[in-house]
């Protein structure tokens, strides 16, 4: 039997997948750059994200049954097919550098300063490929779990820093002007290119095909709303200043939240939270890698290359984070071009072929006509 | 050469009550409590002998003595009437129909089924002159009365629980479900024990294949004795590897009913006053059956309580042992001094200090339940004093600890369900070690392994956290909330039928100016019906 | 095999881990307050309030008691302050702890020099909190965070308290490290902090006689900053004309003259107080609109008075409003005159109004002494607490 998620969970990944790095480091970034405008280039990003994301289902309907990989290979031969494999590989690897910057200098710097790094890369390297194991079924009911999690984690940092806002300081409208706010919004693009290219891999095996760009664009619009809640609080609580000032710069604000007088202090429930929906991001992104190198040496199953993928991401994670100043530099530059190019690229790519080579398209749904 | 047992056991009955008699004698050699009755059924015309054979104390002597009777004097009246000595195949079904037609019988031919009849308290008649035997349903022992159930009492609900028989716990739930599609199949487990085993389940609500499932892994058991379901559950289980528990055994028929209706099976196995259940969503073990007696308003609340108890006893002595050994800076100012006063003197470390206070309470826990009773409160009674009084003042523990793990084990026994709450006991010792060596990374990584873990268990199929995750949105009306049986108008999304659980307009309401009230309009909905 | 390898590789990493980095609670040095001097040679000094957990909570059956004073302070010097607290640990048999520390005091002339180390090292270490509260005195700082208070045990338990109700006296802004980094972050803000001072206020319970006879921490108005330099203090009565600038104030104190006898006395108390500053554009300049609305409640007359009496009420209210404005107007004339720095935020205002043209107008704070601060007041006086009937001599 076809492993297949529901389209709640693949919702459930999707804000899982662009969560955790979009409040943690994504502020930071645009905040050195647009000030108190970050909020509004959040929302113009996840508007992007909304329009990549039903590119993306449009593109996979061809071939309802297929993922990108073998989109490619079907359109443009079995070479252009690896060759895709190996930049998608490339770009999970990039991918999981940042988030596992977001973990560790969420975990590292506020909580364990004294636990080496090492360690904090390779606790969650143990736990990914105990859950991958079990494929993508656990994950994305892991993924539901993510969800309570990241509401739970915006209701208590609404509760704690409500009485704090100021809403006068988010005022100054794109104060560097339109076009550089939209170009800040880049920086929060990334994430959500995570979260298309996860769904590139995992869309064919989601249910009912129908629902696809409906559960696409509502996982994209939540994930927008619980995201946008932080620009909106850091701004209002802590000033643009101070956010810009800060690798991590939501920590500073989970550590100021209070709720009344006598509860504060507990931003370690909060990172606990946090903690279930950046872990899945983890899984998520070892099983979207081991996919595409199972796709790239044709293998039946990914399973055997689960340690040996797992083994390469997290030496280039422990590499990437072990120098806070040089992860911030490749996320804020090199990070961007190389995943704006891969995925933007890559979608456009596909959707043009597949205008170039419908014939390929119809004769291939003729061979293996959809059985949903 | 001697024949083996089995060889035995696999003769047919011969026509020669010698013979028959000469062979039970033989398998049933030094069985001090089987009975050998002799008896003439017919003395005038033919001479013919009967035996009775049944073991002291599983039967009903009356209910024999009655069955004799009847052969004895309604034979010769029989016989009386039949002309020729000719004596044939006959006689057997004649006896049973027109003699014994006021008791359960059942006529055998194989040597293996009588001896089984026997040993499980029925008893076997044997006339001369027929190669057929009467087995006669004459089960009767003293068994335990229906008591309260021990492990699972309510406040409101019924006050019957299972006992050890297995017709009177067949029964029980019969009582509650009187309706054909109920159905309860018998089997037998156990090569030497041979022990009854029923599977009930309502046709037509059961999800098809379950019942099939749960046939074929009862039948690939292959143990020489079943004492308690407990060995039946453990052959069954998902996840032989996993702390969780997925089957759920209750000792309360109530529960077996209303689980009946929601489309799952239960095992009744013989000797044992625990019920299985199959399949078990884990939050099973969290929900008491007061929760759907009492007001829905306060049986959720108390489910609340139940489910915030049992994240208090998962998680509470990890997260103080994380707070105090790792993440100081996470305790309220006020609340630090004071943990850190109490500390001052103690030589331990947190995680050692609450390993020991953890594993006094279980020795406490457990030695108060294996005590004689008088004894058992002389037990508690010293245990905490020790621990909570002297523990103290001779600094060997702090006093947050000692409330710390009193708060968690007054939180494990508020979860109803004996089994359920020892798994969470078992796997809050991982999740406090991993705390207590890496803090928060620790705790987040056990955690979530935990979590990977318990996704990853099916139940007969089941996932295991249905309907929390995969979330099923019309099962929310019964899982952290109870919902006024009125809402409830689907089956759960385990159930197989289409049917309404609930008719519709059940919202009870007082009758209104118009004159239409509750009690009308429901009369109305069951004429339609 | 995979839940054996993991099993195993779970265990072996905890096994090898071991306690990373743990510390229990009570083998850490629990900062409550830090003070910082300057030391000899340019050096600084810090000075520590450490709190003893076993006095400063006597422990029921515990051995340790109430054998001592429930602090520890201790001092050490550095270069930096990094340095200077590494200095702590060569004789502090705990570990220093900050996360719990609850005010930062710094003296008055090392603000003078500058205290953006000061800012720096407090928001870059993760162990402090942004809550804290900042504090400049006048005497040194290692005094005042050695006094022991009379009520709370530990003393910087007392300023903590003694901020979180400064509402009703109004002698002092409570500022924290949350304000003071975005204040001296902002390109327009100036930070303003509190400030205390030790002053003989207890009365010895030994000998009655002696009033003031030991010291006690004090609110004492708020010392300005330009940059990271302290350039003057407001005194604790011109303070109430900064506080609805910075902060949410509803409530304060006001003395008036009576309206028959200006010898007497009477008090009215402030109640809903809402402030308002509207920026604008005058001749290229910004100007600023500030209104403050107050409605007041008469808690104390030294001459009978009465609300009925509408043209006292109105004459006092007239007094009040006059005395507000006032207040108001020098503090924004030391502001702009004195001191020149905009701890008033009211370049912020006019940067969210007015983005753009704050661009243009270029460095706010050489614009900022010469604009226009108009302020208005409006008061009402509705009530008059319990009492309805003046309270005169019968006859």
């Amino acid at each position: 039997m076809k492993v297949q998620i529901t389209n709640g969970m693949f919702m459930a990944l999707l804000i899982n997948m662009v969560y955790a790095k979009a409040i943690g480091l994504t502020q930071g970034s645009m905040a050195r750059e647009v000030g108190n405008d970050i909020w509004i280039s959040t929302i113009f990003s996840t508007f992007q994200g909304i329009l990549m994301i039903y590119l993306l289902v449009l593109i996979i309907r061809r071939l309802p049954n297929h993922d990108v990989f073998q989109h490619s290979e079907i359109l443009a031969g079995k070479i252009f097919g690896k060759m895709v494999c190996l930049l998608v590989f490339i770009f999970f690897l990039g991918a999981f550098g940042t988030i596992m910057a977001t973990f560790v200098y969420h975990i590292k710097d506020f909580f364990l300063p004294d636990a080496p790094i090492l360690l904090v890369v390779v606790v969650p390297f143990i736990l990914g490929v105990y859950a991958i194991h079990y494929g993508i079924e656990v994950i994305a009911r892991m993924a539901l779990v993510g969800v309570f999690s990241i509401l739970s984690l915006n209701l208590l940092i609404l509760l704690g820093s409500l009485s704090e806002l100021d809403i006068r300081e988010l005022l100054p409208v794109f104060e560097f002007g339109v076009g550089r706010t939209i170009w800040a919004s880049r920086h929060h693009n990334t994430d959500w290119a995570m979260a298309f290219m996860m769904a590139a891999i995992i869309l064919p095996i989601v249910k009912q095909q129908e629902k696809w760009g409906r559960a696409g664009v509502a996982g994209i619009v939540y994930g927008g709303l619980f995201i946008v809640l932080w620009p909106i609080l850091e701004v209002g609580v802590l000033s643009a200043e101070v956010t810009a000032q800060y690798i991590v710069s939501c920590m500073q604000m989970a550590r100021s939240a209070e709720i009344g007088y006598f509860i504060h202090r507990y931003e370690m429930i909060m990172i606990a939270f946090f903690a279930i929906s950046i872990l899945t991001q983890v899984m998520m992104t070892f099983l979207c890698a081991s996919i595409s190198i199972q796709r790239l040496f044709s293998l039946k199953d990914y399973r055997p290359v689960i340690i040996p993928v797992c083994l390469v991401l997290t030496g280039y994670s422990y590499w990437f984070v072990f120098d806070h100043q040089r992860a911030i530099k490749i996320i804020e530059t090199y990070w961007v071009a190389l995943s704006m190019g891969i995925a933007i690229g890559l979608l456009l790519l596909l959707y043009i072929l597949g205008f170039i080579f419908k014939k390929k398209v119809k004769a291939n749904n003729k061979k293996h006509p959809s059985f949903r | 050469m001697k024949e083996s047992m089995d060889q035995k056991l696999n003769h047919e009955f011969k026509p020669s009550l010698t013979d028959n008699v000469l062979l039970l004698k033989e398998i049933l050699s030094n069985c001090d409590d089987i009975v050998f009755r002799e008896f003439v059924f017919h003395e005038k015309i033919n001479e013919i002998k009967g035996i009775c054979i049944y073991t002291e104390g599983l039967v009903n002597t009356l209910e024999v003595n009655e069955i004799l009777d009847l052969l004895i004097y309604r034979g010769k009246e029989l016989l009386a009437t039949v002309p020729s000595v000719n004596l044939d195949i006959n006689l057997a079904d004649k006896v049973k129909s027109e003699i014994l037609s006021k008791h359960n019988i059942k006529l055998l031919t194989k040597v293996e089924f009588a001896i089984e009849g026997v040993l499980s308290g029925d008893s076997i008649f044997i006339l001369d002159c027929t190669d057929k035997v009467f087995l006669a349903s004459t089960r009767g022992w003293n068994e335990r009365s229906i008591e309260d159930p021990a492990t699972e009492q309510v406040v409101r609900g019924p006050r019957d629980g299972f006992n050890e028989s297995l017709r009177t716990n067949t029964a029980l739930v019969r009582r509650r479900i009187r309706d054909p599609l109920f159905k309860i199949e018998a089997m037998k487990v156990g090569k030497k024990s041979k022990t009854d085993i029923n599977i009930a389940y309502l046709d037509g609500t059961v999800k098809e294949g379950l019942v099939e499932e749960v046939k074929k892994r009862l039948n690939h058991i292959e143990i020489d004795g079943i004492i308690d379901s407990g060995y039946i559950e453990e052959l069954i289980m998902d996840a032989p590897y996993s702390p969780f528990t997925t089957v759920l055994s209750t000792e309360r028929p109530d529960k077996v009913a209303s689980s009946i209706l929601e489309g799952r099976v239960a095992v009744f196995v013989d000797n044992s006053p625990f019920v299985l259940i199959v399949p078990t969503y884990f939050w099973q073990f969290l929900q008491a059956s007061d929760d759907y007696y009492t007001k829905y308003m306060s049986g959720t609340f108390f489910r609340i309580v139940r489910y915030i108890a049992f994240v208090i006893s998962l998680t509470l002595s990890s997260i103080y042992v994380m707070l105090v050994s790792f993440h100081q800076e996470m305790i309220p100012t006020a609340l630090a001094l004071t943990i850190a006063s109490g500390r001052e003197v103690v030589p331990f470390p947190v995680l050692i200090e609450a390993l020991l206070m953890e594993f006094s309470f279980e020795l406490m826990r457990e030695a108060g339940l294996r005590m004689p009773k008088p004894v058992g409160q002389a037990v508690s009674i010293v245990g905490s004093l020790i621990i909570g009084q002297a523990a103290v003042q001779a600094g060997v523990v702090s006093p947050f600890m000692v409330i710390i793990v009193a708060v968690t084990g007054i939180s494990s026994f508020a979860i109803p369900n004996y089994a359920g709450s020892f798994s969470i006991r078992l796997i809050r010792f991982p999740l406090l070690i991993a705390s207590g060596t890496l803090g928060l990374l620790g705790f987040a990584t056990m955690f979530s392994l935990l979590a990977i873990h318990a996704l990853t268990i099916r139940s007969f199929g089941e996932p295991y956290l249905a309907p929390a995750t995969p979330f099923v949105p019309s099962d929310q009306k019964d899982s952290l909330v109870r919902m006024p049986w009125w809402k409830m108008e689907r089956q759960p999304q385990l159930a197989e039928g289409v049917e309404d659980r609930v008719g519709e307009n059940q919202r009870p309401s007082p009758p209104r100016a118009g004159g239409t009230s509750a009690n009308s309009s429901d009369q109305d909905n069951s004429s339609n019906n | 095999m995979y839940p054996k390898f993991l099993l195993l590789a779970c265990i072996f990493s905890f096994m090898m881990t071991g306690c990373v980095g743990k510390v229990e609670i009570d083998d850490l040095a629990l900062v409550m307050a830090v003070g910082l001097d300057k030391g000899e040679n340019g050096a600084i000094k810090v000075t520590t309030q450490i709190v003893r957990p076993a006095d400063a909570r006597g422990q029921t059956g515990a051995p340790a008691g109430q054998t001592g004073d429930p602090i520890w302070s201790a001092t050490a010097e550095g270069d930096t302050i990094f340095e200077a607290i590494r200095n702590l640990a060569t004789f502090s048999s705990r570990r220093v702890f900050w996360a719990h520390n609850y005010a930062i005091v710094i003296n008055e002339d090392l603000a003078r020099e500058g205290i953006a180390d000061i800012i720096d090292f407090f928001s870059r270490n993760q162990q402090l909190r942004m809550r804290t509260w900042v504090l400049v005195t006048p005497d040194s700082a290692s005094e005042v965070v050695s006094t022991l208070t009379g009520l709370e045990v530990i003393p910087g338990e007392a300023v903590d308290k003694l901020f979180r109700y400064t509402t009703i006296s109004a002698k002092s802004p409570s500022t924290q490290m949350l304000d003071l980094q975005s204040a001296y972050l902002s390109d327009t803000s100036q930070p303003v902090l509190a400030r205390v001072q030790l002053i003989k206020r207890g009365v010895s319970n030994k000998k009655p006689g002696q009033a003031g006879a030991y010291e006690q921490v004090d609110l004492a108005g708020a010392g300005v900053f330009r940059k990271d330099k302290l350039v003057g203090i407001l005194k604790p009565e011109e303070v109430r004309g900064l506080l609805p600038f910075i902060e949410h104030v509803e409530s304060g104190v006001v003395v008036l003259s009576c309206p028959g006898d200006a010898e007497k006395k009477m008090s009215i108390e402030i109640k809903n107080q809402s402030f308002h500053v509207e920026p604008s554009i005058r001749d290229g300049t910004p100007a600023f609109a500030t209104s403050l609305v107050v409605y007041g409640s008469v808690v104390e007359a030294g001459c009978p008075f009465t609300l009925s009496d509408k043209k006292d009420v109105k004459k006092i209210e007239k007094e009040m409003e006059e005395k507000l404005k006032e207040e108001i107007e020098l503090v924004v004339k030391k502001a702009q005159e004195e001191y020149k720095s905009d701890f008033l935020e009211l370049g912020k205002v006019f940067q969210n109004r007015y983005p753009s043209e704050s661009r243009e107008i270029g460095n706010w704070e050489d614009v900022f002494p010469s604009t226009l601060v108009e302020v208005n007041a409006n008061v009402t006086i509705n009530d008059s607490s319990i009492l309805y009937k003046p309270t005169k001599s019968g006859g």
